[in-house]
């Protein structure tokens, strides 16, 4: 039994190794997008394993990710492919691995480490904080939206939590919500911004003032906030082998001022992957405003694909993060508070004054995510 | 070589340069293949493929049998028997040969590989007979393809992945493989929806759903009242789940980077025409971004009539404002003899029309294109056929809910011989409660194109790709 980082030869084996324990068909194209970042210059990948002899039963990566605040750009790790064998379970392989990403981490200057997940007590023994809990914006277009959602519920609990009369419970619930969804959303249509200047455009190619964009949205709101540069959203995005989300940026002339990104999973569950902008205070119209109108073109945009709902997160009270929920609630949302928790390990301590470790002035989307939406 | 050899041989190396790698074109272009006859076949006595082209080909497939190649399997018909003279020996084996092996390296196909080619390619089975359904068009089911269970073969792609295989062991070693090691691309998906109603509120589409609601009751079942709702709904939202559906089709294609052609029917209306009438076509157009291709669905009534036809070209034209390439019929209404050449006079230079209306298959054996045979110019027409392989309703009526199995097996099998399929889906399908099976099914068909690393092309580009 050994504990050690990834070999080139050894890619296929982890990947094969995941589909085996969740049942998946990743392809080794798909796996090398997701962790062999373009961007991060290292060709040694964050990626710890367990072999036994000369087959892997343990995984544990990091995906380089670059955040924004108002001091800067810096380099985190999103963890990721958490995986052990059920059995190797219980002799500490877990610990050992993150202490392997966490010492990489150290030596490449990730500040951080953190990720969303609900085997919470597990990653506390590894020496990750529980900031908060998330919890999800959605827009219902159909009652099959609850099969979809109790699906990944029991699945993600290992156990069929769907009773057929609770389930028909939650259908006729969702099938009121969407009703009065769609009569909201019609409302708030009427409460468009004049749109004299605004212009909303499907993007071919990642905008190249992206990075510039992102930049300013942390100087008027606060916070720290993934870096979406150009680069970026060309891997994340553009790239995607699984899904590439639809980006509709507003332009005002040729002022990029924001973007939201949404796509359709396999599930048919629409994701917000991304939702951001930057509006000149001089500007005749609001934040608000511009957010209703990128939230109308992504639920539209969703809802013509024949997505079964559409859902976001919302992950802490970043201000952003607020009035963004606080917008959708206006035009047809529903906050449901149940969702992954964030955790968070902070790698360098003390001398650096920057709140690193503070989860609370995030803003996150999906756009960081693992592969299928973003 | 004779003009027919000439002329299948073409097509062969055309095919081959889109579906198969570069060295792969160039084994076959070796000179390792040659058309003969079946004496000068038999002789032997050079290390070659000899593909007799003077085989009469009976009017129904006969013999069939399987053979395991390239984690596939081929299915063969019109077997050749093994030569009595001279030293020969079968590949893979006596009971299920795709090879005849001489002992000086001569190779002899175990089947009619020209004879079954170009009649395929030709049409040869459609003009054996003057069945017609009531749309002029020859069903799936005149076919003797049919009844022996072979519309879902693609009998030209077969035939050239064993043919660049056999090249491949020729050259390396003398001996014919039955593996593909590296010299085939990736499966392509050619994408394309035909939009014939777009707007959900035309007196025909309204009137049928009124009869759906009355009609159980004459054979004494419930009346279907959701069609009153239907009804309803397109009467005040007439774009709902029609016209906007385009949209979240485009957006859908784009999240796999996949691309599709728009067929666009205009002209006139009534039941088979042009339902939801031309202007709708101008509002469509600014939602078709550039890397998708837009086409002509030609009407009902232009079919064989210059007059017709012309009128609605122009028409289409002038709302397009770009020259119109590319087109499939409504209604698939196709004749093997005349459409092709009457298409190419407007300068249309590739058809999707060739598929059937009630079957999936391989309406010509080839999933992919080709230039369709010219008897009066013993030549290629200068017009490319895409044969459409699968419809959307078609699909779902002919498997149910093995529509996807269904859809990923014929995928997975071009995946390993090589070929393009044709799928078309119409806006009014691709998500509308009032067709409840079709309900996220072409998402479902595009993840499993994904899966199976198929690449995309519009039918034009993909003729754009072999002519350039």
């Amino acid at each position: 039994m050994q504990v050690g980082l990834i070999a080139e030869d050894e890619y296929d084996a982890c990947n094969n190794f995941h589909n085996l324990l969740y049942g998946k068909r990743r392809t080794i194209e798909q796996w090398r997008w997701e962790f062999v970042s373009p961007l991060f210059g290292n060709p040694q990948l964050p990626f710890a394993v367990v072999r036994d002899n000369d087959r892997i039963v343990g995984t544990q990566a990091l995906i380089p990710i670059r955040m924004i605040d108002k001091n800067g750009i810096y380099w985190t790790g999103k963890s990721e492919e958490t995986l052990l064998d059920p059995t190797y379970r219980g002799k500490g392989f877990s610990e050992k691995m993150y202490q392997l990403v966490f010492d990489y981490a150290l030596q490449n200057g990730l500040v951080c480490i953190w990720g969303f997940t609900r085997a919470t007590k597990a990653l506390n023994k590894s020496g990750f904080d529980v900031p908060t809990v998330t919890s999800q914006i959605l827009f219902p277009f159909s009652s099959r939206a609850v099969s979809v959602l109790l699906r990944s519920h029991a699945a993600a609990h290992e156990r069929d939590s769907t009773g057929s009369f609770k389930s028909a419970c939650y259908r006729s619930a969702c099938s009121l919500a969407q009703v009065l969804s769609a009569i909201t959303f019609s409302y708030t249509g009427r409460r468009l911004p004049a749109t004299g200047n605004l212009q909303v455009r499907t993007l071919d190619e990642p905008p190249e003032d992206a990075g510039r964009l992102c930049e300013t949205f942390v100087r008027q709101w606060g916070g720290t906030t993934i870096y979406r540069d150009a680069a970026y959203l060309r891997w994340r995005v553009f790239d995607n082998p699984f899904v590439k989300a639809v980006i509709r940026a507003v332009y005002d002339r040729e002022q990029l001022l924001g973007w939201v990104a949404y796509s359709l999973g396999d599930d048919r569950m629409g994701q917000l992957v991304d939702l951001i902008l930057a509006i000149d205070r001089t500007k005749p119209y609001s934040s608000e405003d511009v957010t209703r109108l990128l939230l109308r073109e992504a639920v539209i945009g969703t809802r013509n694909m024949g997505a079964v709902a559409l859902r976001g997160w919302h992950v802490n009270d970043h201000p952003f993060d607020k009035m963004l929920t606080r917008v959708a609630g206006n035009s047809g949302f529903y906050l449901v508070k149940k969702g992954l928790a964030a955790v968070l390990h902070p790698i360098i301590k003390g001398s650096d004054p920057r709140p690193y470790g503070s989860f609370r002035n995030w803003y996150v989307t999906r756009i960081y995510t693992e592969g299928v939406f973003g | 070589m004779s003009p027919e050899a000439s002329y299948l041989w073409r097509q062969i190396l055309n095919h081959a340069n889109l579906f198969f790698s570069r060295k792969a074109l160039e084994l076959l272009k070796a000179g390792q293949v040659r058309f003969v006859s079946f004496d000068q076949a038999i002789r032997g006595g050079d290390q070659a493929v000899m593909i007799p082209i003077d085989l009469p080909v009976p009017s129904r497939p006969e013999k069939t049998w399987q053979v395991a190649f390239n984690g596939a399997r081929l299915t063969l018909w019109n077997r050749i028997d093994r030569p009595v003279v001279g030293d020969w020996r079968a590949v893979p084996d006596e009971t299920a040969p795709l090879w005849y092996v001489h002992r000086t390296g001569t190779v002899l196909p175990a089947w009619n590989l020209f004879g079954n080619l170009f009649k395929l390619l030709t049409f040869g089975e459609e003009l054996m007979t003057n069945e017609r359904d009531k749309h002029g068009r020859f069903d799936a089911l005149y076919s003797p393809r049919f009844k022996a269970g072979l519309l879902e073969t693609p009998a030209f792609n077969e035939a050239v992945a064993a043919l660049v295989a056999t090249c491949a062991g020729l050259h390396r070693n003398g001996v014919p493989d039955l593996y593909l090691d590296k010299l085939l691309k990736p499966p392509v998906i050619v994408l394309s929806h035909d939009c014939d109603i777009l707007l959900g509120n035309d007196h025909w589409t309204q009137l049928v759903r009124a009869v759906r609601v009355l009609a159980p009751v004459a054979r004494a079942k419930f009346p279907r009242v959701a069609n009153l709702w239907w009804i309803a709904r397109n009467a005040v939202y007439p774009r709902r789940f029609y016209f906007d559906n385009v949209p979240g089709m485009i957006d859908l294609e784009r999240g796999f980077a996949f691309t599709s052609t728009f067929y666009l029917l205009n002209g006139s209306g009534g039941r088979y025409g042009a339902r939801s009438g031309s202007g709708i076509l101008r509002q469509l157009l600014p939602l078709i971004p550039s890397g998708w291709d837009v086409g002509i669905h030609y009407n009902y009534d232009t079919f064989l009539d210059h007059d017709r036809f012309r009128t609605q070209f122009n028409e289409l034209g002038e709302i397009v404002h770009k020259p119109i390439n590319s087109g499939r019929a409504h209604y698939l209404r196709f004749d093997s003899k005349q459409s092709l050449p009457f298409l190419e006079s407007f300068g249309i230079r590739c058809d999707e029309s060739a598929g059937y209306a009630a079957r999936i298959g391989y309406r010509c054996g080839i999933g992919g294109c080709f230039q369709p045979y010219d008897a009066s110019s013993t030549g290629p027409l200068d017009i490319w056929e895409v044969p459409l392989v699968v419809m959307d309703g078609t699909l779902v009526s002919q498997y149910g809910e093995e529509s996807v199995v269904a859809f990923r097996r014929l995928l997975l099998h071009l995946s390993r011989v090589g070929g393009a399929m044709s799928l078309v889906y119409h806006p009014g399908q691709f998500h509308n409660p009032e067709h409840p099976k079709m309900l996220g099914l072409y998402h479902r068909l595009l993840i499993e194109c994904r899966q199976l690393g198929a690449k995309s092309e519009t039918a034009l580009s993909l003729v754009n790709n072999v002519s350039s």
